[in-house]
């Protein structure tokens, strides 16, 4: 029995940089279990938590034993302790490391998130850990350093940053697929409110400028840091992601700006739009104007460009149908002339 | 999905050409494609209507060549009846494509030139060279065509019930420009085999190809969005 409990508090304390207060509350979880354990008066339970708390996943099944402990004798709220989906090979692969940390401190620590039968996926652990991590960008940048100082308000050891193999290029790819989620709802909102007859619709180049626009503002509060963001984005092995992310956020734009085309139009629309975002977004970063008037002014002239070729290309279309049909008639009537056209 | 969007949206004068915002005389109370959340079959979904969508485009195109050369001929009311359907076929995939959100396929220019270039090559041989070459293609359609049946009937057949009707509706459509083309001497012209053969080789190759048109940054990050929404 004391070498179980002696054993969860080695597991502790040789984790690294792991607070006093947290070994404490381990202390008190062994201590009830071991209470539970006892009462259970199962021998088996007791031979095979140590050694199996012992391997690789020894957090997870730690956890698992635990909880069944609590469950079955104090039958109190005790919040379960975030585990992993079992199946999953993906995560499985990169939860062992988490589980030294994330679980046997989040079931007691985690006494304002998930509560009752909801498990908290490993995924969704760490969308909380990064969402929280924004607040500290603009002090850390965007850094290893911004993520742990995350993970340690939401209670977490900060070796949690362990569980992000990409370190700053995930949060900077949360940061980003957070922001194209809001534009996507918010932008599907308006488009209801149209369809509801609630609102107006937008002309064209307005709702393209207005969406733009508001995606754009999005970054105003990390905008200091936004370029080291940005660089992080054009890393090798973050390029098919961030591509993802932008070309996601484009068809968004466009298919609520009511784009329908199915035929080169689809793919000359958005690198249009893509372009667009992206000057707009490198003009932002070192704009110094109030409210960023500069950009925005840049941004009016772009799209006007951008609806100024497509018309010339229309007109250019038109002229080289009317130039064609010129010179077939100049060509009959040459064969007519000429009596070639004479069918004999 | 946002049907019956397409009419509410307003647009002025003067703004990029949008082509298929004007009225389709479709009825819009269903939607063809099953909706689902499982990336594996929406991904599959969206593969075959991109191909359906650009082997009708290529048919359009294949009689649009043949309209050229033999539009002045006696054989232009049939043509034309047979380009009409396609038309009708194509027009119902732009409607799948713009409600379901579904990438067109990157390789249309070359289904432009090439299905025009067929076409015209063929009527070049006259009405029964235009004929073989209707017979051939419509052949490889409705193969294809086929097969996609056969693959929905094999993974659920109660879920597609819509899609599979369209597509056999299509097919049937399809078999009846092959009879057609059969019926006014497809067969006579010289070299009609050979002629056969490579024409449905070079469509096997068409939808082979356009099968495998994957846009690496335009394929979705859908599941994404699904982590925030919980």
């Amino acid at each position: 029995m004391y070498f179980f409990y002696s054993l969860c508090i080695c597991n502790h304390i040789g984790c690294m940089r792991s607070p006093l207060w947290l070994d404490m509350a381990a202390l008190v979880r062994a201590l009830r279990a071991g209470r539970a354990l006892r009462g259970l008066g199962s021998v088996a339970v007791q031979g095979t938590v140590s050694p199996q708390c012992r391997n690789a996943r020894r957090g997870f099944h730690c956890a698992t034993l635990l909880r069944l402990a609590d469950d079955s004798k104090s039958g109190t709220s005790v919040p379960p302790p975030s585990f992993h989906e079992v199946p999953t090979a993906g995560e499985s692969s990169s939860s062992s490391e988490p589980s030294e940390d994330g679980q046997p401190n989040t079931s007691y620590q985690d006494q304002s998130g998930e509560h009752g039968e909801d498990y908290e996926t490993e995924e969704q652990l760490q969308v909380r850990i990064l969402t929280s991590a924004l607040e500290f960008v603009p002090e850390h940048g965007w850094t290893v350093e911004a993520i742990a100082a995350g993970a340690e308000t939401l209670g977490l050891s900060s070796a949690s940053t362990g569980m992000f193999n990409n370190g700053a290029g995930d949060l900077v790819l949360h940061f980003v697929a957070q922001c194209n989620a809001q534009l996507a709802d918010t932008l599907a909102e308006q488009h209801n409110l149209v369809q509801l007859g609630q609102a107006e619709s937008k002309e064209m180049a307005e709702f393209l400028r207005d969406a733009v626009e508001m995606r754009l503002r999005m970054l105003i509060p990390y905008i200091d840091t936004w370029p080291q963001a940005m660089s992080i984005l054009l890393l090798p092995h973050n390029i098919p992601d961030s591509l993802k992310h932008l070309s996601t956020m484009v068809d968004d734009i466009w298919y609520y700006a009511g784009d329908r085309s199915t035929d080169m139009n689809w793919y000359t629309r958005r690198a249009a739009l893509t372009g667009i975002y992206n000057t707009t977004e490198l003009v932002m970063v070192q704009d110094s104007s109030p409210d960023f008037e500069d950009t925005w002014a840049f941004l009016d002239n772009r799209i006007k460009d951008v609806v100024n070729m497509a018309n010339t290309a229309k007109q250019v279309q038109a002229t080289g149908e009317a130039v064609v049909q010129g010179l077939m008639g100049a060509a009959i009537t040459l064969k007519n002339l000429t009596g070639m056209n004479q069918r004999r | 999905m946002l049907r019956g969007s397409q009419q509410t949206i307003l647009l002025t004068a003067g703004q990029p050409c949008i082509n298929s915002i004007s009225a389709v005389p479709f009825v819009r109370g269903y939607s063809v494609l099953p909706p689902t959340n499982d990336e594996e079959e929406k991904s599959m979904l969206h593969r075959m209507m991109r191909v359906d969508h650009a082997g009708e485009y290529g048919a359009n195109r294949i009689y649009a060549g043949q309209m050229a050369v033999l539009g002045c001929t006696q054989t232009r009311p049939l043509i034309q009846e047979m380009w009409d359907q396609e038309k009708k076929h194509l027009s119902k995939f732009n409607e799948i494509l713009g409600d379901n959100r579904v990438r067109p396929t990157l390789l249309l220019p070359l289904w432009n030139i090439a299905g025009f270039a067929l076409g015209a090559g063929s009527a070049l041989l006259g009405k029964e060279g235009a004929m073989a070459c209707t017979v051939a293609v419509e052949e490889s359609i409705s193969e294809h065509y086929n097969s996609q049946i056969r693959t929905l009937m094999e993974k659920d057949p109660e879920k597609y019930t819509e899609l599979l009707q369209m597509i056999k509706e299509f097919r049937d459509d399809e078999m009846e420009h092959h009879d057609t083309g059969l019926e006014h001497d497809a067969e006579s012209v010289p070299g009609y085999q050979l002629m056969k053969a490579i024409i449905q080789t070079g469509c096997k190759a068409a939808i082979y190809v356009s099968e495998r048109d994957v846009c690496v940054c335009t394929d979705h990050l859908e599941h994404k969005r699904a982590v925030f929404a919980f």
